[in-house]
């Protein structure tokens, strides 16, 4: 989030034109879980062009709240979640790479989640959608990869959940990639993280939509709370920095025609939000309520909760050796959700490791969505093109 | 796109000369560390020059990023905070170039460096040299001069040592000093009369006896 922006995504100009999100089937995964899971759709985009050596393709792997659609122009006008990044001539050059974007296993972007139906039960999974891990999205991924008749992958690179992404593609499938970018991830959620994901799936717990009796498989039920939308405002300000929320808001009132206080909770009590922040935030909750869908949020959170490179012995650098891909992990000063020493608890395993690792902490002041802030785009820009310019 | 750099170590005043040592101490097809990278232009000489398997650690950002689109590995670390997760000798050569006048603690370092690397090459600005040490005596006041350019109240170079101090640390340290090169007015000598009081910088080869 960039300060005096209202954007949700870095400043973008769609340079790449017009993308249609396409769509793979296969015939399922077996979870980390023992489950079975199938048939899959895949919702993919890719741009720019496959090498006849099959060997410059870049694959985009997006946070929490990301869809398939990373660079260009939707068929509805949208621009991509990180198209300041991706296209021609940006960090990410689709002049140069063949980048791969598709929406994660468990999503409600076009690939099976928990809105898909279940062919059971003909009926959406809803909360009856199996638990998934960072691995399993990681396979569904192998498996598009795959599809695309690509062997090993120039890159991947992702930041925050597809940092984590990245890094598992590189413990799990060595030979599939020759480098990997993670932005502000860690290799294990902290306490902390697992904390905010509980209180964010217990607000959408609480909603009203809990209680509708459902004995049925399938677990449809109405949605009728705010709990997702409660959710993303905690999530919300684990992203931002209390600089960027300064900078941003301070402690700027909305409504601009009252001199000082209101003095009142509003009509009937139902406050609305007097501060800026405030309003801010509701407006985040309230878009991310039309955009998503608050059974992925459970089944992604619960994923990222899983996500634990270490294990019970703690030992990262084991957990690294299998490594053979070209590591760039990259940090920013303002990240207190998985701030720079998550990132130096990486960088130390994989030197432990004898890993070929590059390190970069970004002095950015936005928080943990630094990497899709304006501000950085420039640096990041360079960073990324100059890396993946370095791998061969 | 990228900012100007300044420059805040003692700049190496003809550069080329301490560089083009620093390259003529290490063995072609070796695993070099700098600690202090810059940008990378010794491990991108290094490359070019010696076929080295370079990697760099720097604090400043910018700089950072310049190794990156070099194509150098390199790190955002602080050398104050030693070289935790690097493996005993995991690199042939660690070089600390211009940078040892700067760190907070230099001993705690340079046992890091000994630990890592195989042999350590270290250079320094020479306080014992005969102008700054006459600017010290005849005027009474902290000298400023090409090797320490920055008056004493704004400067990063916070340890002035000479030469001479250097010999008697390596050796207080059980390490062993394997060569010692100065540079006197842009020239390199090994085994120069006087070097303690001639020499703008020392450059010295060392490792754990």
């Amino acid at each position: 989030m960039a300060i005096g922006s209202t954007k949700e995504y870095a400043d973008s100009d769609g340079l790449y034109g017009r993308v249609n999100t396409q769509y793979a089937e296969f015939d399922g995964i077996t979870l980390e879980s023992g489950v079975f899971l199938g048939p899959l759709t895949v919702a993919y985009e890719t741009y720019g062009t496959l090498s006849p050596e099959l060997d410059n393709a870049v694959l985009i792997l997006h946070a929490l709240s990301g869809d398939a659609h990373a660079a260009g122009i939707d068929a509805n006008g949208r621009l991509g979640w990180w198209d300041a990044m991706i296209g021609p001539g940006k960090g990410i050059d689709t002049d140069k790479y063949f980048v791969i974007s598709s929406n994660c296993l468990g999503g409600c972007k076009g690939t099976t989640g928990p809105c898909s139906i279940n062919l059971g039960t003909e009926k959406p999974f809803g909360r009856s959608f199996p638990l998934i891990t960072m691995g399993d999205m990681v396979n569904v991924q192998g498996l598009l990869v795959q599809h695309l008749g690509i062997e090993k992958l120039h890159n991947v690179v992702g930041g925050s959940m597809g940092g984590m992404q990245a890094l598992e593609w590189a413990v799990r499938h060595p030979d599939q990639v020759r480098s990997a970018v993670v932005i502000a991830a860690t290799a294990r959620l902290s306490p902390q993280g697992i904390a905010f994901n509980w209180v964010g799936r217990n607000a959408i717990y609480s909603d009203p939509a809990r209680v509708c009796p459902d004995t049925e498989a399938g677990h449809v039920y109405q949605k009728m709370g705010r709990g997702l939308a409660v959710a993303r405002m905690i999530g919300h300000i684990t992203y931002l920095s209390e600089e960027t929320m300064e900078a941003k808001f301070g402690r700027k009132l909305r409504l601009k025609d009252i001199d000082g206080y209101s003095y009142s909770l509003g009509e009937n009590g139902m406050e609305g939000g007097e501060f800026e922040v405030e309003s801010y935030l509701q407006h985040q909750g309230s878009s991310f309520m039309r955009r998503f869908d608050e059974d992925s949020y459970i089944i992604i959170t619960k994923a990222i909760d899983y996500f634990d490179l270490e294990g019970p012995r703690g030992d990262l650098v084991t957990a690294f050796e299998n490594i053979s891909a070209k590591m760039l992990i990259l940090s920013f000063n303002s990240d207190w959700l998985y701030p720079t020493s998550m990132s130096l608890t990486m960088v130390r395993a994989l030197q432990a490791a004898k890993k070929h690792v590059s390190f970069v902490e970004l002095d950015l002041p936005y928080g943990h969505d630094s990497f899709l802030a304006n501000a950085g785009i420039p640096s990041l820009t360079r960073i990324i093109r100059g890396f993946l310019n370095s791998v061969r | 796109m990228s900012a100007d750099v300044t420059e805040i170590r003692t700049p190496f005043h003809k550069f080329e000369v301490g560089f083009n040592i620093i390259i003529g101490l290490i063995a072609p097809g070796t695993r070099v560390l700098d600690l202090g990278c810059g940008s990378g232009t010794l491990l991108q000489r290094l490359r070019e020059e010696k076929d080295v398997e370079g990697c760099g650690i720097e604090l400043d950002q910018e700089k950072v990023i310049r190794c990156i689109e070099r194509g150098i590995r390199v790190m955002t670390l602080d050398l104050d905070e030693g070289l935790e997760g690097f493996p005993d000798l995991s690199y042939e050569y660690v070089v600390l170039s211009r940078t040892l006048q700067q760190l907070m603690n230099p001993e705690r370092l340079i046992k890091e460096m000994l630990r890592v690397g195989s042999k350590s090459i270290i250079t320094f600005p020479n306080f014992g040299h005969w102008k700054v040490v006459f600017e010290y005596v005849l005027k009474g006041q902290t000298p400023v001069s090409e090797t320490h350019p920055h008056p004493w109240y704004n400067t990063p170079d916070i340890h002035r040592l000479t030469i001479r101090d250097f010999r008697a640390f390596i050796q207080e340290m059980g390490a062993k000093i394997e060569r010692e090169i100065h540079i006197i007015n842009n020239v390199p000598y090994e085994g120069a009369f006087w070097a303690n009081r001639r020499a703008e910088w020392g450059c010295c080869l060392i490792s754990a006896a």
